[in-house]
């Protein structure tokens, strides 16, 4: 939950992300400030799965790792004390989410569970495998973040203070920027298509999805406007954000954006844990579509840009099967770029909503908008995701094949941190979605409003204005 | 996360008081529905002219 006291999670994420970013450039004047962090490999010897990063630290697995830990923890406290949020509780919970979520991903690299061609398992000698690559271990964090909080309620809140899943998300989207940006640099005319493309989808799932999930939620299910704006928000464009920049743009009182962002991370876990297997069934040889779908159809920054991760990786998997080797992180950079774009726009719409609400429904109240709402209700984190997009794609165009391979190994440091993140947002998430919100007096008809647009229209018109921009457009094959 | 009483969910739902559908609320409802059909056309266009996918 985004935090009002001290600096704000949105600008503590741009700082923080865009630090990491910066000490990971070391590379481009000849310095390497990150490569001691540690790597998870492909393993059946646990005591090969843990590098540094960088071949040229000779460092063990273990304390790589624990340097990890070391760096972070300092890193994330600087912030929490920013945040104005209980430090001493903050370094223990994070603790707990760090090392639980590290140990996911441990796992998940595990031979039996990652491994996905058949070259890769005659070279770990294992005769089957779930083929789910490493990035499984985003899906273990979730399950052991699930029955955290769905188990263990009471340690749930006492881990609340570190599991911060849109800090961690929007520090891992600015990294993200970085790796976007080289790989957009190698192919800078699909990267553009897969821009323009993202804005025209998100254009039209704004002004689709909004109106039609208003419209229900008033004349069928009788929600007053001071619920059925924000709901709106909440179900059809991004989840817990929307929902608090429309309550506030609407003076709903604050109690309604809060009871509606609570259902919106329920029914967002259950969309990520859906979604990127039907994708990998059904979309797997239109990997763009697969990209852009999880963009516009799973809310909340977290769960869409978890669910890019898990269905990259599902379709990667399945191409890598069928001899098809894409390269790496367009379909996220897909999802991401969707759900910026969503982020980008939330304040305009937001204004929009404003405006109509001061001066046609609530007008005898005589408040006025200014556009500096604009400004006010922008997600700040997303400013750091285009300063490492535009700064790495500017380097990246026209370099030199050595520059190229420098940048690629700097991006390659601050990607193994924004792996970090994803992983530790994963645990949260489960960490933080009770499913017995469920069974709560009286949740029913906002339940209801909820499954009927969601799982009625939100997620097919998302899958059909994706394959609309999408379909047909292919990531680029990986060298080699 | 703030905990709240149990019923707090049911009372709100219970005094959520009717409102009919405002004829500006149409229009927003209309209006946004028809320049998504419109642009939808546009966009398609655009893209699929000069942003080709393949």
């Amino acid at each position: 939950m985004e935090q009002r006291r001290g600096i704000g999670e949105d600008w503590l994420a741009f700082w923080l992300g865009l630090l990491v970013f910066l000490i990971a450039l070391g590379p481009l004047a000849g310095i390497d400030l990150l490569g001691w962090a540690v790597r998870t490999k492909v393993w059946t010897d646990i005591g090969q799965a843990l590098s540094p990063v960088a071949g040229s630290y000779s460092l063990g697995g273990f304390s790589a790792l624990l340097l990890t830990y070391v760096f972070l923890v300092a890193l994330l406290t600087a912030g929490a004390w920013l945040l104005k949020a209980k430090i001493r509780r903050f370094v223990a919970a994070f603790t707990v989410v760090f090392w639980v979520s590290y140990i996911c991903w441990i796992l998940g690299s595990y031979a039996n569970i990652a491994v996905n061609t058949p070259a890769d398992m005659q070279k770990f000698g294992v005769t089957w495998s779930l083929r789910l690559t490493g990035e499984a271990g985003y899906i273990i964090a979730l399950i052991a973040g699930l029955v955290v909080g769905n188990l263990f309620p009471r340690f749930a809140t006492w881990l609340a203070e570190g599991t911060r899943t849109e800090l961690y998300i929007k520090i891992a989207i600015v990294l993200l920027g970085a790796k976007v940006g080289v790989i957009a640099a190698e192919k800078l005319s699909l990267a553009t298509v897969v821009m323009f493309r993202g804005l025209a989808a998100i254009i039209e799932a704004y002004l689709i999805y909004w109106a039609i999930v208003y419209f229900i939620a008033r004349k069928y299910f009788k929600f007053s406007r001071e619920w059925a704006a924000p709901l709106a928000s909440g179900i059809s464009i991004c989840g817990v954000s929307a929902a608090m920049a429309t309550g506030a743009a609407i003076r709903a009182r604050p109690v309604v954006p809060i009871m509606v962002s609570s259902l919106v991370v329920i029914f967002a876990v259950v969309e990520l844990l859906i979604l990127p297997f039907l994708a990998q069934a059904f979309l797997s040889h239109e990997p763009m579509v697969a990209g852009a779908w999880m963009g516009l159809a799973v809310k909340t920054d977290g769960a869409a840009v978890a669910a890019g991760a898990i269905t990259e990786s599902l379709i990667l998997s399945s191409a890598a099967a069928e001899g098809v080797k894409y390269q790496t992180g367009w379909i996220l950079g897909t999802t991401t770029t969707i759900k910026v774009f969503i982020d980008i726009f939330i304040g305009i719409w937001a204004f929009i909503l404003a405006y109509i609400w001061a001066t046609h429904i609530d007008a005898k109240k005589g408040t006025k908008v200014r556009a500096t709402e604009i400004w006010e209700r922008f997600p700040k984190f997303v400013i750091g995701y285009i300063v490492t997009f535009v700064l790495l794609l500017a380097i990246g165009i026209g370099a030199s094949p050595t520059l190229m391979k420098t940048l690629n190994a700097a991006t390659a440091e601050s990607d193994n941190f924004r792996q970090i993140f994803f992983v530790m947002t994963f645990f949260s998430i489960g960490a933080i979605s009770n499913f017995r919100k469920l069974w709560e007096e009286g949740i029913g008809r906002l339940a209801a409003v909820y499954v009927v647009s969601l799982f009625g229209f939100v997620i097919w018109i998302g899958l059909v204005i994706s394959w609309i921009f999408f379909a047909g457009v292919k990531p680029p094959l990986a060298a080699g | 996360m703030a905990k709240r009483p149990q019923s707090q969910v049911k009372k709100e739902m219970q005094k959520m008081p009717y409102e009919p559908l405002l004829k500006i609320e149409k229009s927003l409802i209309l209006w946004s529905l028809g320049i998504g059909a419109v642009l939808m056309v546009i966009l398609i266009w655009v893209s699929y002219a000069f942003f080709p996918g393949s």
